[in-house]
């Protein structure tokens, strides 16, 4: 069985947020509503400063906590390997937000981040939480995946980009935009990454970039502690992504 | 003693009833109008990582009193201790009161309230904590209201069905460590996780269900301690403030552990003691709400003070709520994963919506224990 995961390479990634700007026009979404992000992190003091970065989508985790606390089974895992949100089922209750350990899931019923308030330009009709100009077509949203504009009072997140990866042919080992017969169903932010630093494919095809990447490169996930074990993977030259704690500045 | 007539269900409107009840309806009009006229700036949550705010605190408040509540009726009800009975009744009233206050700020909170009615049941989502406190609440409403009518129809405490009550101590007991578990589970939260918070949620709901119930005791008798029957008094004075010593011990005991312990710790996330030993709520719940009335409870020649034990028992309550807000709020004040973006502290203070949902949950509460007092003949114990 297909077990869709995400490489992605910080020693070419330039944190220039291609990626955080096509998965925010590919799925609609609002300003603050950041399902894919570029996390900057600053060490030190001047002039002896330090900034890291990391790209961070969902991490899509094998054995999800948002799954397991979500008391409807709103939140759920598809046999390929991907967490979504039915939004027919979810009651709001932000029990997921807390218990995510990588803060990628949003609650958009909030004050805005940006004014004008965008759901005041655009008013959402029908079930539609706001209507840009711009927004997913309608033929591939799909509430019970949590694709495309929510309703109100829902908890949304990254979707891996299933309405495009799960029409991929089956048993294809990655989807790569410079592959014409996969371009189609590779992620919006893997598709755009000008320096091709994220890699999308079958984590359970050994013979997938993928799962290539992750052995050569010793890819590393985040946050083991935690036993979510997440389906995004990162090289780092061998060592671990750097994110420092807000303690590692107080304490150096 | 009470008499058959003086058991029979007789409604009298207080004054006490009449002000409650106009309250409750001017504060949830105005919780209406707020959250009309203010739409997605009617609370204080953010993105960024309090996800959970004020109403929460006061939901879980309110639910944890309930059940504390039920547990001290359950001392007579269900363990035939006989000389709890005079209280019996009014512990599941009250326990009643503070449910329905509670669960109406959590459907003015939740977006989806009905929908959890079914969605939960449904899918059996047996991996949540949230899911098993849902269903006991829902098992806990039925089995105090059933309880609530026998009592209401006559039955004296030791006549109340035992297996029923025995189902009401065990389902409360079952909420308020489950309410600890929902925290508690979640290991990448260190100001939370910890296997002992079901315990104190334990304890800390009886010390809540004691401090009403000695409190709402004089409010019952309209606020006059020389009305209140004198064996009802020796039991506040005796072994119920006693016990909310003990419980108001406890809960200091795990609060200075965890504190310290915590000021100790230099793990990501335990930052966030040393700003919670640095605001005026952690001590106003540390002194105000323990020490005080650990000092009156503890010490016979004072809690033998009918006006002490009516301070006492606010205080305990007052303390409570500071130290849940504490709890639940700082729990979530450092954001986790969200880089240079968000502040290293995240800052939170309950909306103007958020507290007057919190008046409307008090005068509701309020309301309904008035109604369920003036109906019955619990002043006739
Ligand atoms: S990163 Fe968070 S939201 Fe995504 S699957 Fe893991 S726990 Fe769930
Ligand atoms: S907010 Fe929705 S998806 Fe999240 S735990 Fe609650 S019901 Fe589940
Ligand atoms: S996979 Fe799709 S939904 Fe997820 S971060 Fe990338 S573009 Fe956004």
């Amino acid at each position: 069985m297909t077990k869709w995961g995400m490489v992605i390479d910080l020693e070419k990634c330039t944190g220039c947020q291609a990626c955080t700007t096509a998965c925010a026009m590919e799925n609609s979404r609002l300003p603050g509503e950041a399902w894919q992000d570029v996390l900057f992190y600053h060490e030190g003091r001047y002039p002896n400063v330090k900034v890291s970065w990391l790209p961070r989508p969902c991490m899509h985790c094998e054995n999800p906590s948002c799954v397991a606390v979500c008391p409807t089974k709103a939140t759920y895992k598809t046999e390929d390997g991907v967490v979504l949100v039915d939004w027919d089922k979810c009651i709001g209750c932000k029990y997921c937000m807390i218990a995510c350990p990588y803060g990628v899931r949003f609650y958009m019923d909030e004050k805005p981040v940006v004014q004008p308030d965008l759901r005041e330009v655009f008013p959402g009709d029908g079930d539609r939480i706001w209507n840009p100009p711009y927004r997913m077509p309608d033929h591939l949203a799909d509430r019970k995946k949590g694709i495309g504009i929510q309703p109100k009072g829902v908890v949304s997140k990254c979707t891996f980009c299933y309405h495009k990866i799960s029409k991929a042919p089956k048993g294809v080992a990655d989807l790569d935009e410079d592959d014409p017969a996969t371009r189609e169903y590779t992620p919006a932010c893997v598709r755009v990454c000008p320096p091709k630093a994220r890699y999308f494919g079958d984590l359970d095809n050994p013979n997938s970039k993928v799962s290539q990447l992750i052995a050569d490169k010793r890819g590393v996930r985040l946050k083991e502690e935690t036993g979510n074990k997440p389906q995004v993977y990162y090289l780092a030259g061998g060592a671990a992504p750097v994110v420092p704690g807000e303690r590692s500045q107080e304490r150096g | 003693m009470a008499t058959v007539t003086s058991l029979r269900p007789q409604f009298k409107a207080s004054p006490y009833l009449i002000g409650a009840g106009i309250l409750f309806i001017v504060t949830f009009i105005y919780a209406v109008y707020l959250k009309v006229t203010l739409g997605y700036a009617a609370f204080n949550t953010t993105n960024y990582g309090v996800f959970w705010g004020f109403p929460i605190v006061v939901y879980d408040y309110f639910l944890l009193t309930s059940v504390g509540l039920a547990l001290v009726a359950a001392v007579p009800l269900a363990l035939g201790v006989r000389a709890l009975d005079p209280i019996a009744k009014r512990c599941v009233w009250l326990a009643i009161a503070a449910l329905v206050g509670g669960v109406a700020i959590l459907f003015m909170e939740l977006a989806h309230p009905l929908r959890a009615l079914w969605a939960t049941p449904l899918n059996l989502q047996t991996a949540s904590p949230l899911f098993w406190k849902i269903l006991c609440v829902g098992a806990y409403t039925i089995v105090l209201v059933l309880t609530a009518l026998a009592l209401a129809r006559g039955a004296r405490p030791g006549e109340v069905p035992r297996p029923l009550a025995i189902l009401l101590g065990l389902l409360a007991l079952a909420i308020a460590a489950i309410a600890g578990s929902v925290y508690g589970m979640l290991v990448f939260r260190p100001f939370w996780y910890g296997g002992e918070l079901p315990v104190v949620f334990i304890i800390e709901s009886v010390m809540g269900g004691l401090a009403f119930v000695i409190f709402f005791t004089y409010v019952a008798y309209g606020m006059a301690p020389d009305t209140v029957p004198q064996g009802t008094r020796e039991l506040l004075a005796g072994p119920l403030g006693v016990a909310l010593a003990v419980a108001v011990l406890l809960h200091l005991l795990f609060t200075l552990a965890r504190t310290v312990t915590g000021l100790w710790s230099y793990g990501e996330g335990m930052q966030v003691w040393q700003y919670t030993v640095s605001q005026p709520l952690y001590w106003l719940g540390l002194i105000g709400g323990g020490v005080v009335p650990l000092v009156v409870f503890a010490t016979p020649t004072l809690r033998t003070q009918p006006w002490l034990q009516i301070v006492g028992g606010f205080l305990v309550a007052v303390g409570l709520l500071a130290s849940r807000y504490e709890f639940l709020i700082n729990g979530q004040l450092v954001p986790p994963f969200k880089g240079s973006w968000a502040p290293s502290l995240l800052e939170y203070a309950p909306s103007q919506f958020e507290w007057v949902l919190f008046f409307m949950g008090v005068f509701l509460a309020n309301t309904i224990y008035a109604g369920l007092e003036s109906w019955s003949s619990t002043r006739q114990e």
